[in-house]
């Protein structure tokens, strides 16, 4: 299977480094051969049809920036579009930096990697909250698939086990702790007794903030996955605006010493429950199983029939974000072959 | 008097001064055979239109304006050393202004619309031909010969609606050309006819696609019940091989149709099989010649090859630009219908198998396809296949090519291969992949393109194919 990487963070890399790790079981394991055939960022490109070979990938990941420099195939003047438009691939691999205000450059970069017969994995919640109805249209219309496990949950398959193991299951309402770094600062908050901003700076110490940290604790990034969660789970046709949200800047001390009188804590909780999905701080008692702590995610399916499903696990890291798309791949590769020979 | 359907190509009118020649050339036979003329655009035209009909589509108006500017310059060019009468030659201006005026407004439209369809494309096509036709005519003419020119549709050639690749209703093709073109042709006027064009039974034009005018030089030689189909072209006829790796390649002067057939792989140079079908079902005998060496008989192409004429061998190709697929799996032995799979994920994907080779042993097969489309192949096969107990791998060669060894007396000749492949040992060379038809007109085998012209010339002296 031929990949078009777009994006070279610290995803992109991940997904080079998980490829070519399991370049030679996932042959044996699943029949799964991924080469990468191009790698676009904002600088330009490295194409080859050939697909880049794992020592390759090893060096262009070593030399950092810019990839276009590489002497034997980049190609410093290409857009990531024009990759895309013109070099044959079955797969487009978006991992672009994510922008919750218009949803570029990624919004082109899946639409046109639709509109030349290409499907799309991508961990890019920007797109999805903006635009997911559009996108999953313009995917159908198209006859590709997009596919995005890395959006929400990174490494815990949160979408694929509301969409396949509970199958025939009405699903009626999900709550869940879906952004780590929140509730990193409110479990710090809580068990050490320190104020939001004191949590918060140990938070961007560790690498689990980042400097710049309205996106989570402004509650948007757990506003794109329920977004995301409420399209594909629910099929509610709603976008990022749609979604009542309120951040944890002003949960404080007295309010989690309170909640703790009442056996309870207070965790960002994202939800679709009713009509309007809400992100907002929430008491949940401590014997709830989605009450975890530091930087684990988790999430609970309410059912008609199977009662209540709690999924626990990691958030998103560049590794375990590139499993997820790892596991987008096989999926498309799976329905790709069941095509081919129906 | 023989009847002869005369075909000539896009060199052989690109200019003038060859139109004039044409002229000539016809004018010379039309003294003892009646003749018939088929036409091609002058050389490079259609492809032009095409492109600029494909440009139409998202570019402005001034581009069209230039276009047709410099279309009307290069045929009125033509005519003033095509034609010396003014009074033909202030006539043919005419119609080619006309025309041209025509096709400013069709692509005008196709600019606007923003769309170009089958239909609009094989109708921008056809306007190469409508351009050649009335200075060939206009030529013709000067000669004092009686001549009358015709489109492929005026002529009577009737096509279904698939445009772009159009098949003719023959029957009633030849009912309409025998009712309009013979007439003409008894009286001794010469008649001339756009090659590529038709049209449908609602009068739409359409193009018949591979083959070309060659085609339509065959169903006008169909209709009319000729003695002989000429192809004028630039060589002096099929080759024993390509004169580029073998300068002492021979002319050969006589083929069979089926041999015709197999040659078709030498491309440009030979003919379509897809424009034979019409006279090998009527027994019509093919003429391939140059234009420019008219003393030469060329090659001819009939039902059986000469008895005088027991080459076992009569050509090598080198088929360059295909690379070579292996699908192999312990998994394959014995399980019916894997070879099916290989094949249907192929075909499901476009693309087209040039060459397969399997051992009885079944655990791989080996295919030739064209060479920029082995990436999707491998991509397509394996994620089909692979990890399903069947396929264990497949793997790709891109840097070969296929030499084709070819000759209808090869049939029940003993030695043949073993000839051919101790010529290529011989030479050093390993071969990668045999295949042989029950045919037995042509044995095809791959080696390292590097190695292609080094194998075609040790097979072509080791045949004696420089001495036929």
């Amino acid at each position: 299977m031929r990949i078009i990487l777009v994006g070279y963070g610290v995803v992109g890399k991940g997904v080079t480094t998980i490829i070519t790790r399991k370049y030679a079981n996932n042959t044996s394991d699943y029949g799964f051969n991924p080469k990468i055939v191009a790698i676009a960022d904002i600088d330009g490109a490295v194409i080859n049809p050939r697909g880049l070979s794992p020592q390759k990938l090893e060096e262009i990941k070593q030399k950092g920036f810019p990839i276009s420099k590489d002497p034997d195939f980049g190609q410093p003047n290409i857009t990531a579009l024009e990759v895309i438009r013109t070099v044959e691939a079955e797969v487009v691999v978006e991992v672009t930096p994510v922008n919750i205000k218009n949803g570029e450059p990624a919004i082109s970069h899946i639409t046109e990697a639709f509109k030349t017969g290409k499907h799309v994995v991508t961990t890019n919640k920007g797109p999805l909250a903006l635009a997911m109805p559009a996108l999953t249209e313009l995917a159908e219309y198209n006859n590709v698939y997009l596919r995005f496990s890395g959006t929400v949950g990174g490494g815990t398959p949160m979408l694929e086990f509301a969409k396949r193991c509970l199958a025939g299951d009405k699903i009626l309402a999900i709550r869940g702790i879906l952004n780590g770094t929140t509730n990193y600062i409110l479990t710090e908050m809580s068990q050490n007794r320190i104020s939001f901003q004191e949590a918060l700076a140990t938070a961007q110490k560790l690498g689990y903030a980042e400097r710049e940290p309205s996106m989570d604790i402004d509650g948007f990034d757990t506003a794109c996955k329920v977004v995301i969660l409420a399209n594909w789970i629910m099929n509610k046709k709603v976008t990022l605006k749609d979604v009542d949200r309120t951040g944890i800047r002003d949960v404080t001390l007295q309010m989690l010493d309170e909640a703790s009188k009442r056996g309870n804590t207070i965790k960002l909780i994202g939800a679709i429950d009713g009509d309007k999905p809400t992100v907002k701080p929430t008491e949940i008692a401590k014997i709830n199983p989605l009450c975890v702590s530091g930087v684990l995610n988790a999430v609970t399916f309410s059912t008609e029939y199977a009662g209540e499903q709690t999924l626990i696990g990691r958030g998103a890291g560049g590794i375990e974000t590139a499993s997820a798309v790892l596991r987008d791949l096989l999926d498309i590769r799976h329905r790709l072959a069941n095509r081919l020979l129906s | 008097m023989k009847k002869i359907v005369m075909k000539f190509g896009g060199t052989s009118v690109g200019t003038g001064e060859n139109i004039r020649h044409v002229a000539d050339l016809v004018t010379q036979y039309a003294k003892d055979c009646k003749v018939a003329v088929v036409v091609s655009a002058l050389a490079g035209v259609t492809n032009s239109l095409l492109e600029v009909a494909c440009q139409a589509k998202k570019s402005d108006v001034k581009h069209i304006e230039n276009f047709t500017k410099k279309l009307l310059q290069k045929h009125i060019e033509a005519i003033s050393t095509a034609i010396i009468s003014k009074q033909i030659q202030k006539e043919v201006s005419q119609i080619t202004e006309k025309t041209i005026s025509e096709l400013e407004k069709v692509l005008t439209g196709i600019c606007y619309v923003g769309e170009l369809t089958a239909k609009s494309k094989d109708y921008v096509a056809s306007f190469g031909e409508r351009l050649s036709a009335p200075i060939v005519w206009g030529a013709i003419k000067d000669h004092k010969l009686e001549t009358q020119w015709f489109t492929g549709k005026d002529a009577g050639i009737v096509t279904d609606s698939n445009f772009g690749e159009a098949e003719p209703l023959m029957n009633y093709t030849t009912h309409l050309i025998r009712e309009r073109v013979d007439p003409l042709l008894e009286k001794g006027v010469v008649p001339i006819v756009t090659g590529f064009i038709a049209a449908n039974q609602d009068g739409v034009v359409t193009t018949v696609g591979r083959g070309g005018s060659d085609y339509t030089a065959t169903i006008l030689g169909v209709a009319l019940q000729v003695d002989e189909v000429w192809i004028w072209t630039d060589v002096d006829g099929i080759m024993t091989t390509d004169p580029k790796i073998v300068p002492s390649a021979r002319m050969l002067p006589q083929l069979s149709y089926q041999e015709a057939t197999e040659m078709a792989i030498f491309g440009a140079k030979a003919m379509h099989p897809r424009a034979l079908g019409p006279v090998i079902k009527e027994n019509i005998p093919v003429r391939i010649r140059s234009v420019f060496h008219p003393e030469n008989e060329g090659t001819l192409i009939t039902k059986e090859a000469d008895a005088k004429f027991t080459e076992v061998v009569k050509a090598v190709a080198l088929i360059k630009d295909v690379a070579m697929i292996n699908v192999g799996g312990a998994g394959m032995v014995g399980a019916p219908g894997s070879y099916a799979k290989v094949f249907e994920v192929l075909g499901k994907s476009g693309i087209n198998i040039m060459m397969i080779s399997t051992a009885v042993s079944e655990a791989n097969i080996s295919m030739v396809i064209r060479r920029n489309l082995v990436g999707r192949a491998v991509s397509t096969l394996e994620i089909a296949l692979l990890g399903k107990g069947l396929v264990s791998e497949v793997t790709a060669e891109d840097d070969v090519a296929v030499v084709a060894v070819m000759g209808a007396n090869m049939k029940g000749t003993l030695g043949v291969a073993s000839k051919i492949f101790s010529t290529v040992a011989k030479a050093g060379i390993n071969i990668r992949m045999i295949a042989q038809g029950s045919s037995e007109l042509n044995i095809s085998f791959v080696v390292k393109e590097k190695d292609g012209p080094t194998v075609v010339r040790a097979i072509h002296e080791a045949f004696g194919l420089d001495k036929i």
